[in-house]
């Protein structure tokens, strides 16, 4: 170090990690209004190749052969990233971080819809679009996007009760079940505030995704006999079945389809969708407003809704396809389980969970904390 | 404390390695500004911030996160953390111990081999060695199946969903962290004090007591601290160990930050959790710069 160059004093340190500190802090302006994008930026855009595809999803939800496919037709590389929620995805996003194709549960793409994030997807530049829209009315208006103007549908799930036939016999096809004595301490609910609410509003006969305090007081109430019953919280519904530590559980209908692959004897397992009323969910593709690639985003999607690709997916994944044609392979996969089957009828009972307002989500939100910590 | 100890010694050695420690401060003092320090900052500020329809976080200024600290549902959550905490660190010590005072003491030629052991399991990541442990524990898993075929346990017993195994989670977890320092104490005591209390007609259990324990104390210290800290806000054992009453506060903020999409009210948990664990923390120092002035005497 050359005696010429004064060393900072312990006040310069200090001031310049005050400066980095106010540059850091600056850096979590995804904290403050973000710039909303140009109509441009919004603007629906032709399927052609504009660039490799930077793909985001939860990690496996796609056979690596579609990828494959893709790229060799289009000459194209596929990036992947992957992300493991809702949140972090979102999060990513507001970060500045840009993906070319996105696929948001129906919840998350209506906040993103209203939040401005989304292209405008223009079907009729999709040609295998029609084997959705013509056959799934349900989707050509869904709740979460009028007129699927930013979205378009990509699988679709329910919420029933996973069980072991061998140990506890049959079930009666209502919420009930997960009280029998049968499985006493044996019964795992899912780790999710709006499934084990939606479960108790369904078997009180209220909204299934109710913000109401009085609501939510009879549903906490409700719940407060059924958690002594419990072994715990848990999304791994098909692990705890498959290793014992749960003769019953709610359970999402792709994992019990996936579970089925796993078993040595799927007669042992059963899946029920109870007559109260099931939740249901779907995810969709959807294309951010500062997608760098969005005509390859466009072309990836339309190659995803070919008949063999979608079948290819269904098998891999074990969630059914909203995609006229591909039902045969859905109903074949899951023959031990018919009511993993999605319908039409399902999808118009409405039973998604809908995002409230601040105060409901507040609401929602203390009653999943006394709910899981007593 | 020890930090600063170069300081003072470089001081009196002139301006020249003055400058030198200064420069070589920089990037530490960067990288705890820009990661640790901001971060917490964010924290602290985001508790008394807001959330926009589309749940993501705002700066503001709202106090219902904080407020909503009154709900007795935290306060439970909070008691039963430290309980946990607080057994986890005891088990520990009892474990760690006997461990680090053979390793360090009888190990001989064999004792960084023996350390490299129990270090290299905790190279895998926590999150995948607990996952394997709720497979290997579970009901039908082989623990159980080989109990039950001896005849040691029932359909009934379980380890898993437990209070038992969360601590046990959390034990397996940190352990580690206590007894690398204790080894480091035991190595450095001086054997022959340990023969001089046994000279002086102490018995082998006065000698520990009144000898070997004082003199590794430091090492015990260090050791609570490192697996007081993590086993305070640990979320991954009660969550795969764990049953529904065995929720620790890690959880709760963990579901604020995600399902609860409250980040205001996360942050709020965040900086109580901070708050306890600072208060064990100053403990610490206190204690520590006590006997460090006692070792100046």
């Amino acid at each position: 170090m050359s005696p010429e160059v004064p060393p900072p004093t312990r006040r310069a340190l200090l001031r310049a990690s005050a400066y980095g500190l106010l540059g850091a802090a600056a850096g979590g302006c995804g904290f403050m209004p973000a710039t909303t994008p140009d109509a441009q930026q919004l603007a629906p855009v032709t399927p052609r190749v504009d660039g490799d595809l930077v793909y985001f999803n939860w990690a496996d939800y796609v056979d690596p052969s579609v990828f494959k496919g893709f790229e060799k037709e289009y000459g194209v590389k596929v990036v992947q990233s992957n992300f493991d929620s809702m949140e972090g995805m979102v999060a990513k996003l507001n970060a500045g971080n840009r993906y070319d194709v996105l696929f948001p549960s129906a919840t998350w793409a209506q906040r993103l819809v209203r939040g401005g994030r989304l292209r405008r997807i223009d079907h009729t530049r999709l040609p295998n679009a029609h084997a959705i829209f013509g056959t799934y009315t349900y989707f050509a208006d869904p709740w979460y996007d009028p007129g699927s103007a930013h979205t378009v549908p990509f699988t679709a799930y329910k919420t029933g009760i996973g069980w072991r036939r061998d140990r506890i016999g049959e079930l009666t096809g209502s919420w009930r079940d997960l009280w029998s004595d049968k499985a006493r301490g044996k019964v795992f609910l899912l780790d999710d505030r709006d499934e084990v609410l939606g479960m108790g509003a369904l078997e009180l006969g209220l909204k299934v995704s109710t913000g109401n305090t009085d609501d939510l007081d009879r549903i906490t109430s409700l719940l407060d006999t059924l958690r002594p019953r419990l072994r715990g919280f848990s999304s791994d519904s098909y692990n705890n079945l498959l290793n014992g530590d749960a003769v019953m559980t709610q359970a999402w209908s792709g994992d019990m389809a996936a579970m089925l692959n796993q078993a040595k004897d799927p007669s042992v397992f059963g899946f029920e969708a109870p007559k109260e009323g099931t939740p249901i969910n779907s995810d969709c593709y959807a294309i951010p407003w500062n997608a760098p690639h969005p005509g390859t985003a466009m072309l990836f999607i339309d190659y995803m809704l070919r008949p063999e690709n979608v079948k290819k997916n269904i098998e891999y994944i074990g969630y059914p396809m909203p995609v006229a044609g591909t039902e045969k392979t859905y109903a074949d996969l899951v023959k031990p389980f018919p009511e993993c089957l999605v319908t039409e009828d399902d999808l118009k009972a409405g039973l998604f969970f809908r995002n409230g307002d601040r105060a409901a989500e507040d609401a929602r939100d203390t009653a999943w904390t006394h709910v899981k910590a007593g | 404390m020890a930090l600063l100890r170069p300081f003072a010694r470089t001081r009196r050695r002139g301006a020249d390695g003055d400058r030198v420690w200064t420069w070589l401060m920089l990037p530490g003092t960067v990288w705890m500004t820009g990661f640790l320090i901001a971060s917490l900052v964010l924290v602290a500020v985001l508790a008394v911030g807001t959330t926009d329809d589309l749940g993501n976080p705002r700066f503001g200024f709202d106090l219902s996160g904080v407020r909503a600290l009154a709900d007795p549902a935290y306060t439970e959550v909070l008691a039963r953390s430290l309980g946990y905490a607080v057994l986890t660190c005891a088990v520990c010590l009892l474990i760690a111990y006997p461990v680090a005072y053979t390793i360090a003491l009888y190990g001989g030629r064999y004792k960084h081999g023996l350390i490299a052991a129990i270090v290299v399991p905790f190279f895998a990541n926590y999150l995948v060695r607990m996952y394997g442990w709720s497979v290997v524990l579970s009901d039908d898993g082989p623990v159980l199946r080989a109990l039950r075929a001896v005849g040691l346990a029932d359909g009934r017993t379980k380890i898993l969903n437990t209070g038992v195994g969360v601590v046990a989670g959390l034990v397996y977890g940190f352990v580690v962290f206590m007894i690398i320092p204790l080894y480091a104490a035991l190595e450095r005591l001086d054997v022959s004090l340990i023969e001089a209390g046994r000279d002086l007609y102490g018995g082998p259990v006065r000698t520990f007591f009144f000898v070997t324990l004082p003199a590794t104390r430091q090492g015990a210290a260090a050791g609570l601290v490192l697996v007081f800290l993590p086993a305070m806000g640990d979320f991954v054992s009660a969550q795969l160990m764990g049953g529904p009453d065995q929720i620790m506060i890690g959880n709760l903020i963990q579901d604020k930050f995600f399902q609860g999409q409250n980040w205001p009210l996360g942050s709020a948990l965040t900086m109580l959790l901070m708050l306890v664990l600072l208060i064990g923390m100053f403990g610490y120092l206190r204690r520590t710069r006590k006997d460090e002035a006692e070792a100046r005497r």
